[in-house]
């Protein structure tokens, strides 16, 4: 009987000690590495179209084929504008690096010059075409970049779920601190809110759908809304392929100017 | 009609091996505008003239169709201008045919062939010919010339090999003498010039070449290039006819000079700001003599011009701060050996101010761009506001204000504008 509680007794220590442990050895910057890290395959098309809504509930459509392609760290992604008509065959073209000392390099093509331009790399805090989106938002935060914290656990549409918050490490960026929602498992982020300089909640953006393509989860509709000033912007992706070949020479000043074919 | 027979050759061309190439998957695309540009003289309302108060009402319709294959493209623009009720005037933009190879694209063709990174300034910029009937003031797609030329662009990785060849010469278009932006020539007071033009021949040794190597890269971008070429604009070459009478008369013939270019452009990105430079050598460029040289210059068995060296390049930054875009330039161009009978300045500056920021989704675009000339103290200043009322239609209301006496800018001190502009795209 004795050896019988000594053993309870050691299954139960051993038991706790492991959740415990278990607990405590994932960290806010792991589940954000594990965000950053999640597979996503080493190229990806799609055809993405943002629709901007105001606080007087009128809509802006925009169109947009885009296209990455993933080079360890850095990666490379081009996107051509295909409608309104007064911005067809406009071009963005952005290559990002790993190195978080390195800044992104951006050009745009535009129709009426015939000309590639290089734009600053500054604005990746400014609003990408109108939306709610920075260009900051819409590209993989490095999770060095910030400092993480997990400050709970919910279950969000049966999901559960870290809740991280991530205060910038540079004094200067447009947000006090974000708050994700990062699905366990899939290391997948279902919500998030951004607070600003004054800490009041600015955005949230809410991942309305989320599918597997050819073994990777892939967001394909997703939208922010700016709660400050009532407006939001919705990005539904749809043709998404993963693992199509895209030819290096695709990311180049000749594809800018090409379009899409 | 030597260039309609070329053109309608090319159509057919086009069209046969276009065809051709259909497949079930191929398709054709159409786009363009329509525009309808209204501009008011400040002068003449203050004037209170009331036949000339509206200096432009302009009813432009822009067609595109592009169609694509596999391996080839066709792409034509055409446009058809109705100025005020009475002008109609039609022609081609573009018309080109692409063929594409992996690592080989050739365009033949009307083409429009832009090179250079600086905005609003044409230093190597020198392939196509520009409208000058306006000025400045149109859009820029809309000043350069389409060139019929054969093109050739080879790349390897991120550097591409460009070839042009040019086999019919295309001057820019320069204002009619009644127009608002007319330009004259200056004559010693007394003289009476008879003007014409003589275009170079059409034979392969007045065609024209270009060449360009260019790169794309993380730490820069740049362009070097050269050709052999025309100068787009002419230069007044000056024959006595009788300097015995009263008024002395003169046959004034433009011509256009046969130069050599060879030249390059860069951008980076320094701590957020684009730094980007552009330079051009001519080689042989002609000048005209100021009024005070002309008459001793005929009288020694000259023609009023002078030959010399010339460079034209331009520093420029752009940056972005708070949404708003930021661009400053500084021009220069610099005559060679300098002669003081040439009517040009040996040194000629210039300055360009860029500020725009989109509001309100981006439909609300408010831009100031400025020229400052610094050796005349004139300027152009450009002020506009575009704001999309819907997807395709975009309304603009701007004012162009012109400042000094003389000078580039200057000389049309009596021309601030004011314009409303609205154009659907489809």
């Amino acid at each position: 009987m004795k050896e019988l509680k000594r053993i309870t007794l050691s299954v139960f220590l051993i038991t706790c000690t492991t959740v415990l442990v278990s607990a405590q050895s994932i960290t806010g910057l792991d589940v954000m590495k594990n965000v950053y890290n999640r597979p996503t395959g080493p190229a990806i098309t799609s055809e993405m179209t943002m629709t901007l809504t105001n606080s007087r509930g009128s809509t802006r459509e925009r169109t947009i084929r885009q296209y990455l392609k993933k080079y360890g760290d850095d990666e490379k992604k081009i996107m051509f504008f295909t409608s309104p008509a007064d911005v067809k065959n406009t071009s963005f073209m952005d290559w990002s690096y790993g190195d978080s000392g390195k800044d992104d390099d951006m050009w745009i093509y535009l129709p009426a010059l015939k000309k590639v331009k290089r734009i600053s790399s500054e604005n990746k805090s400014d609003y990408f075409m109108g939306s709610d989106f920075t260009y900051d938002d819409l590209g993989d935060r490095k999770p060095e970049d910030d400092t993480h914290r997990i400050i709970g656990e919910e279950t969000i549409n049966g999901k559960d779920c870290y809740v991280i918050e991530s205060t910038p490490k540079d004094k200067n960026s447009m947000y006090s601190k974000t708050i994700t929602w990062v699905v366990k498992n899939s290391w997948v982020g279902t919500k998030k809110e951004f607070y600003d300089e004054d800490g009041d909640l600015l955005k949230t953006l809410t991942i309305h759908s989320v599918d597997k393509v050819n073994g990777y989860w892939v967001i394909l509709d997703m939208e922010m809304e700016n709660v400050q000033k009532n407006h939001t912007t919705r990005l539904q992706f749809k043709d998404v392929q993963i693992g199509k070949s895209i030819n290096d020479n695709f990311f180049t000043e000749r594809q800018m100017k090409k379009g899409v074919r | 009609m030597k260039n309609v027979k070329y053109i309608v050759i090319l159509l057919i061309l086009m069209v046969t091996t276009g065809l051709m190439n259909v497949s079930a998957q191929d398709s054709i695309d159409f786009g363009g505008y329509v525009r309808n540009y209204t501009g008011i003289l400040f002068n003449n309302l203050q004037d209170g003239t009331s036949d000339n108060d509206f200096a432009s009402v302009q009813n432009t319709f822009d067609l595109k169709a592009d169609y694509s294959g596999d391996r080839a493209d066709l792409h034509a623009e055409g446009y058809v201008y109705a100025d005020g009720d009475t002008t109609l005037s039609a022609g081609i933009r573009e018309l080109y045919f692409d063929l594409y190879s992996d690592s080989l694209d050739l365009r033949i063709g009307k083409q429009q062939i832009i090179w250079g990174k600086g905005d609003g300034v044409f230093i190597t910029d020198v392939v196509s010919p520009k409208d000058m009937s306006k000025f400045i003031i149109p859009d820029f797609d809309e000043i350069r010339l389409g060139v019929t030329a054969l093109k050739a662009d080879y790349y390897l990785g991120n550097f591409a090999l460009e070839g042009v060849w040019i086999p019919v010469f295309t001057p820019n278009i320069l204002p009619a003498q009644d127009s608002l932006w007319a330009v004259s020539m200056d004559f010693p007071t007394g003289v009476e010039p008879s003007i014409s033009t003589s275009l170079p021949s059409t034979t392969l040794e007045n065609s024209e070449g270009f060449a360009k190597v260019s790169y794309m890269g993380s730490a820069f971008d740049f362009e070097l290039m050269g050709g052999t070429m025309f100068d787009d604009a002419p230069t007044g070459h000056v024959t006595p006819v009788n300097l015995a009478s009263t008024p002395k008369l003169v046959d004034v013939t433009k011509e256009y000079q046969r130069l050599l270019m060879g030249g390059g452009s860069f951008s980076t990105e320094i701590a957020g700001v684009v730094m980007k430079g552009e330079g051009a050598y001519y080689s042989g460029k002609a000048f005209n003599m100021s009024p005070d040289a002309l008459l001793a210059d005929l009288g020694s068995g000259g023609d009023g011009t002078i030959e010399k060296d010339a460079i034209h390049y331009m520093a420029g930054a752009d940056y972005v701060i708070a949404g708003v875009n930021l661009g400053v330039q500084f021009i220069q161009e610099y005559i060679l050996d300098y002669d003081s009978k040439i009517n040009n300045d040996e040194f000629n500056s210039t300055m360009t101010f860029l500020t725009a920021k989109k509001f309100m989704d981006d439909s609300l675009e408010l831009k100031f761009f400025g020229y400052y000339g610094l050796n005349n103290e004139d300027a152009l200043l450009r002020f506009s506001a575009g704001y999309s009322v819907t997807e395709g239609m975009l309304l603009t209301a701007g004012v162009d204000i012109f400042i000094g006496d003389t000078g580039y800018f200057g000389q049309y001190d009596a021309n601030d504008l004011g314009y409303i502009q609205a154009k659907y795209s489809f």
